[in-house]
């Protein structure tokens, strides 16, 4: 007589994060004695997040990617100083957020040498284009690069004001600060807007 | 109302935030983004590798420049010392011609014999 098989239970249990940052603490290592596995590992990992701190900061999705690509090529270069007792997504993605800053210095020291003239941006009449969406995406257009960033990544992406600070190296009453202000000018800007919806 | 009234609870707001920074949602383009950054990083670093192998030969080539100017000047303060001592020992010699030999004498003294040397020696001299 053939002996039952013992029902099968799920062993599989949710990786804690302390399993999570060992795991991950052990691809690093890896990826840091130069393996191009670990390194792609590292990049799956982190890609998403990397995106999301990057497009706070740029004004568009192209940007973003040129970005993050540019903060993934840093990192690579960076990673033998790289302490493997750190987090190593805190310092990834103040490498990101730098590699986002320098990207929109650039694309502005490009367009003053292409306009020497400032040109003002456009006027669309809010009830024309009937959307929220464009009129928001001009009113930060006037926001400072800061701003912007702390705006998006507290209210969209949900970092708290001191991973803000780590990310931006800035310190955390300023991303409180600068919070403050972004939703202040925004408000200022959509205004008009709101007052006739 | 007041001013304060826009805040990360508006909604409206938010979600028009939302859409305008919503990362795309398809796995293939977070696979093809992948696949471009390890390429990315992969060419960025051969690129740097070759440019670390022309600037190291950029590093090299001052100190090399300097010791071939080094070498030139030397050279040429050599040849130009040489050449003004060539020229110098040729007036000297055009100027004072080299007494004659001792060799030269003895053989002679052996062909006049000792006593006619004698006088040839205090003639010529």
């Amino acid at each position: 007589m053939l002996a039952t098989a013992a029902p099968t239970t799920s062993t599989y249990r949710m990786p804690t994060p302390s399993e999570n940052a060992l795991a991950e603490r052990a691809i690093v290592i890896a990826a840091q004695r130069g393996s191009d596995d670990a390194f792609s590992q590292l990049v799956g990992i982190h890609q998403r997040r990397a995106y999301a701190i990057v497009r706070a900061i740029v004004l568009t999705h192209e940007d973003a990617e040129d970005a993050v690509q540019e903060g993934f090529l840093h990192a690579h270069r960076a990673l033998d100083r790289f302490r493997p007792d750190q987090p190593f997504g805190a310092w990834l993605y103040r490498i990101m957020a730098n590699a986002a800053l320098d990207l929109v210095r650039r694309r502005k020291v490009r367009q003053a040498e292409e306009l020497p003239e400032t040109i003002p941006m456009p006027f669309r009449d809010p009830a024309e284009s009937g959307e929220l969406k464009e009129r928001l995406q001009q009113a930060l257009t006037h926001l400072t690069d800061r701003q912007r960033a702390v705006i998006v990544m507290h209210d969209i992406e949900g970092f708290t004001h001191g991973e803000i600070g780590r990310t931006l190296g800035i310190p955390e009453g300023t991303a409180r600060s600068d919070l403050h202000h972004a939703r202040a000018a925004l408000r200022r800007l959509l205004q008009n807007l709101r007052s006739r919806s | 109302m007041t001013q304060d009234r826009w805040s990360s609870s508006d909604p409206e707001l938010t979600n028009a935030l939302r859409e305008l920074y919503a990362a795309p949602a398809d796995e293939h383009y977070w696979n093809d983004l992948e696949a471009r950054i390890i390429a990315y990083v992969a060419a960025g670093n051969s690129s740097e590798e070759s440019e670390s192998w022309w600037s190291y030969l950029a590093d090299m080539a001052r100190p090399g420049l300097v010791a071939a100017a080094a070498l030139i000047l030397a050279a040429s303060a050599l040849l130009v010392h040489s050449r003004q001592l060539e020229v110098s020992n040729a007036y000297a010699s055009v100027i004072n011609p080299a007494p004659p030999s001792v060799e030269a004498a003895t053989t002679r003294a052996a062909a006049i014999g000792d006593g006619d040397f004698a006088i040839h020696y205090l003639i010529s001299h």
